[in-house]
């Protein structure tokens, strides 16, 4: 691999990457460069193909064509886990978790990678328990701990997947619809957290159909329409974009 | 259903909030039980070999933890990782006729045999786990039967080499010891080999593999994509689920002497396995071991009773559909929760848990925006961190 840029200040980027399921073109062509350290936000219509893109990048389906690179490092094709241990997090549209595991559970089960001679060391371990401790205070849920991740909340569930994210360090982090289906006063209590989590160094990727937090979130904005983007460029400059309201609104 | 109760606060790790402080207290009654009827029960397997009024009702017992040895061994598979093997009998029969072969035919002394039939199996299970594991769900169920319905059809066919359906006479490691002493000393080898087990499932089940395991069970993908390799550690329970089942068919050769390719490689045996573990509790580690001793009594019981009939199969099926209808989670939580309805300590973690719960969702819903008591609600309620407490409404 070349690296034309510094590595500094490459992240995610994708060529040409296309995945169709039998007729449906669900990512087409799709080119892009997210910004390092930034908080990108991906946005389009339902079914233009942000999800799959997502799930193409992390692994969870193997693209028909194209290229995936982190750091300039190829990933296209590897394995879900190796992408995540390579610091790439993500969370998904429909937020999953371990239902049948405590809070905690959830969180000690997230640690990113496991030294084959750590494996069977316990589970519980005090290192470990008070990190796991420290990020669910910090989304909100440390009073949750000790009960099963299926009796929360959609809302509650929505920040453990977070916090479990978390516990991994990841550089990266992927969010699809972080905002979806939960009330407003979480909403900006997950975009604050985004943003604190993205001064401390890690880059953002989010998809979000919430206008209001992708215009007051983010640095960069990628429109997708049909599988691949239309448009991209500043908050603002994307809102005034005669093709982006035309994908939106069909004008 | 709350699970505080069941989580232990870390050691090296300052309690945590009231949930906490009301399991420690809880707890050394807990430890107590559990020493004590770890025990007992150590005691009353140990016994029984001399408690016996006869050797048929021994080697009913040797039956029983045989049954045990491979329903635990089927957990490690089943209860960690949550894919159902119906097809698990195919290694108990690799490892018995392994054992009886290598006897045979190589010479190797009756130990020796056991334990590289166990190790043969561990080769085998490795491309077949490396290929049966490309599917989960349905899928898994159905190739798990595949493969003990060929290695079934193979046996019976190689007549020459397996001795077909004429079976299989396996040399007896013991040939000094008359029949009672011959029992005696396998159902202790026997137990041995299910003691061995629970350690290992107990190792495992604390330990951050175990962990990944169950996350697995949990959701695979979510799994992977926190990093978890869910293909190696799948494979890795399978190949230590099955070869311990090699190993308790190894032993069966050496106790039964005589094998046929109809009983050991048999969907009923694989099927008792799953029916065992389930019944007793595929999440705790006594579960199927608890299983096999209700089930296993139940058919040697059957056996004495009504002789070869089919009838200890329709009962079978009965008691499987009881136990996935009324208790998916098996005997062990379904006691443990009636035991917490009656024990002081207990009910109290449960009801300072619940009712913590019942505050938090009452104060997430008086915190919904449109309502303006929230803030005084969560400023009366919320006890440390207001401002953090606030979101968790739906
Ligand atoms: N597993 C699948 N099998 C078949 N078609 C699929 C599959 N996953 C996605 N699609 C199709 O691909 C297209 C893109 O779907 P995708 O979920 O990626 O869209 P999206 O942009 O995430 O939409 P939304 O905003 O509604 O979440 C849709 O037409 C969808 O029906
Ligand atoms: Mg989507």
């Amino acid at each position: 691999m070349t690296t034309a840029a510094p590595p500094a200040t490459r992240n995610l980027e994708t060529v040409g990457l296309t995945k169709s399921f039998g007729g449906v073109h669900a990512v087409r062509d799709a080119t892009v460069t997210f910004r390092h350290g930034k908080i990108n936000a991906l946005i389009g219509p339902n079914g233009s193909g942000k999800t799959t893109f997502f799930n193409c990048v992390t692994g969870m389906i193997k693209p028909d064509a194209g290229t995936v690179t982190f750091r300039g490092e190829d990933i296209t094709r590897r394995a879900p886990h190796k992408i995540a241990q390579a610091g790439i997090g993500r969370s998904f549209q429909l937020c999953r978790i371990f239902p049948r595991m405590t809070v905690l559970e959830n969180m000690l089960a997230a640690v990113r990678r496991t030294r084959r001679r750590e494996l069977l060391k316990g589970a519980r371990n005090a290192e470990e328990i008070d990190k796991a401790r420290a990020l669910l205070v910090r989304v909100g849920i440390d009073h949750l701990e000790n009960i099963e991740a299926r009796n929360l909340s959609y809302g509650q569930q929505k920040l453990l997947e977070l916090a479990g994210v978390l516990m991994g360090d990841p550089d990266t982090i992927m969010l699809d619809e972080p905002a979806g289906g939960v009330n407003p006063a979480l909403v900006g209590r997950i975009g604050t957290l985004v943003q604190e989590l993205n001064a401390e160094g890690r880059t953002f990727l989010v998809v979000e159909h919430n206008m209001e937090m992708v215009m007051s979130l983010s640095h960069h904005v990628i429109v997708f329409d049909r599988g691949g983007p239309i448009a991209e460029g500043s908050p603002a400059v994307v809102q005034s974009d005669p093709r982006v309201l035309e994908a939106y609104l069909g004008v | 259903m709350l699970n505080a109760s069941d989580a232990r606060p870390a050691p090296g790790t300052s309690g945590r909030a009231p949930d906490d402080r009301a399991v420690a207290a809880g707890r050394p009654w807990g430890r107590i039980v559990r020493v004590a009827a770890l025990v007992v029960g150590v005691a009353l397997v140990l016994a029984f070999p001399t408690m016996v009024p006869n050797a048929y009702i021994l080697s009913a017992g040797i039956v029983v933890v045989s049954y045990a040895c491979t329903a635990t061994a089927w957990n490690f598979m089943g209860g960690f990782t949550g894919y159902v093997s119906l097809g698990h009998a195919a290694f108990f029969g690799l490892g018995a006729y392994g054992t009886g072969l290598l006897i045979r035919d190589v010479g190797l002394s009756s130990f020796v045999a056991w334990i590289v039939a166990g190790a043969l199996v561990l080769l085998v299970t490795i491309p077949v786990g490396i290929a049966a594991l490309r599917v989960r769900g349905a899928s898994f169920v159905i190739v798990s039967i595949a493969f003990v319905l060929i290695l079934l059809l193979v046996f019976q066919a190689w007549g020459s080499f397996t001795g077909g359906s004429d079976g299989l006479v396996v040399p007896r490691p013991f040939p000094d010891l008359l029949r009672p002493e011959h029992h005696q000393v396998f159902f202790y080898l026997f137990a041995a080999l299910l003691a061995v087990m629970l350690v290992v499932w107990w190792a495992i089940d604390r330990s951050r593999f175990g962990t990944g395991l169950k996350a697995i069970r949990e959701d695979e993908d979510k799994a992977q994509a926190l990093g978890i390799p869910t293909r190696n550690y799948k494979l890795v329970a399978y190949v230590v689920s099955a070869t311990f089942t090699g190993l308790a068919g190894g032993m069966y050769a050496l106790w039964f002497g005589d094998l046929d390719p109809i009983f050991q490689f048999s969907i009923m045996l694989g099927s008792y396995m799953v029916l065992m573990a389930l019944l007793g509790g595929v999440r705790h580690l006594f579960g199927p071991a608890l299983g096999a001793l209700i089930v296993g009594s139940g058919l040697e019981y059957f056996k004495l009773e009504f002789g070869d009939t089919q009838l200890h199969l329709v009962a079978t099926a009965l008691l499987l559909g009881l136990v996935v209808l009324f208790m998916p989670d098996g005997i062990i939580p379904a006691v443990r929760a009636l035991l917490k309805r009656f024990g002081p300590e207990d009910s109290s973690i449960r009801e300072v848990t619940a009712a913590e719960l019942l505050e938090r969702n009452r104060t997430a819903s008086h915190d919904a925006p449109s309502r303006d008591t929230a803030s005084t609600t969560a400023a009366a309620t919320a006890p440390a961190t207001p401002t953090t407490r606030q979101e968790d409404g739906r």
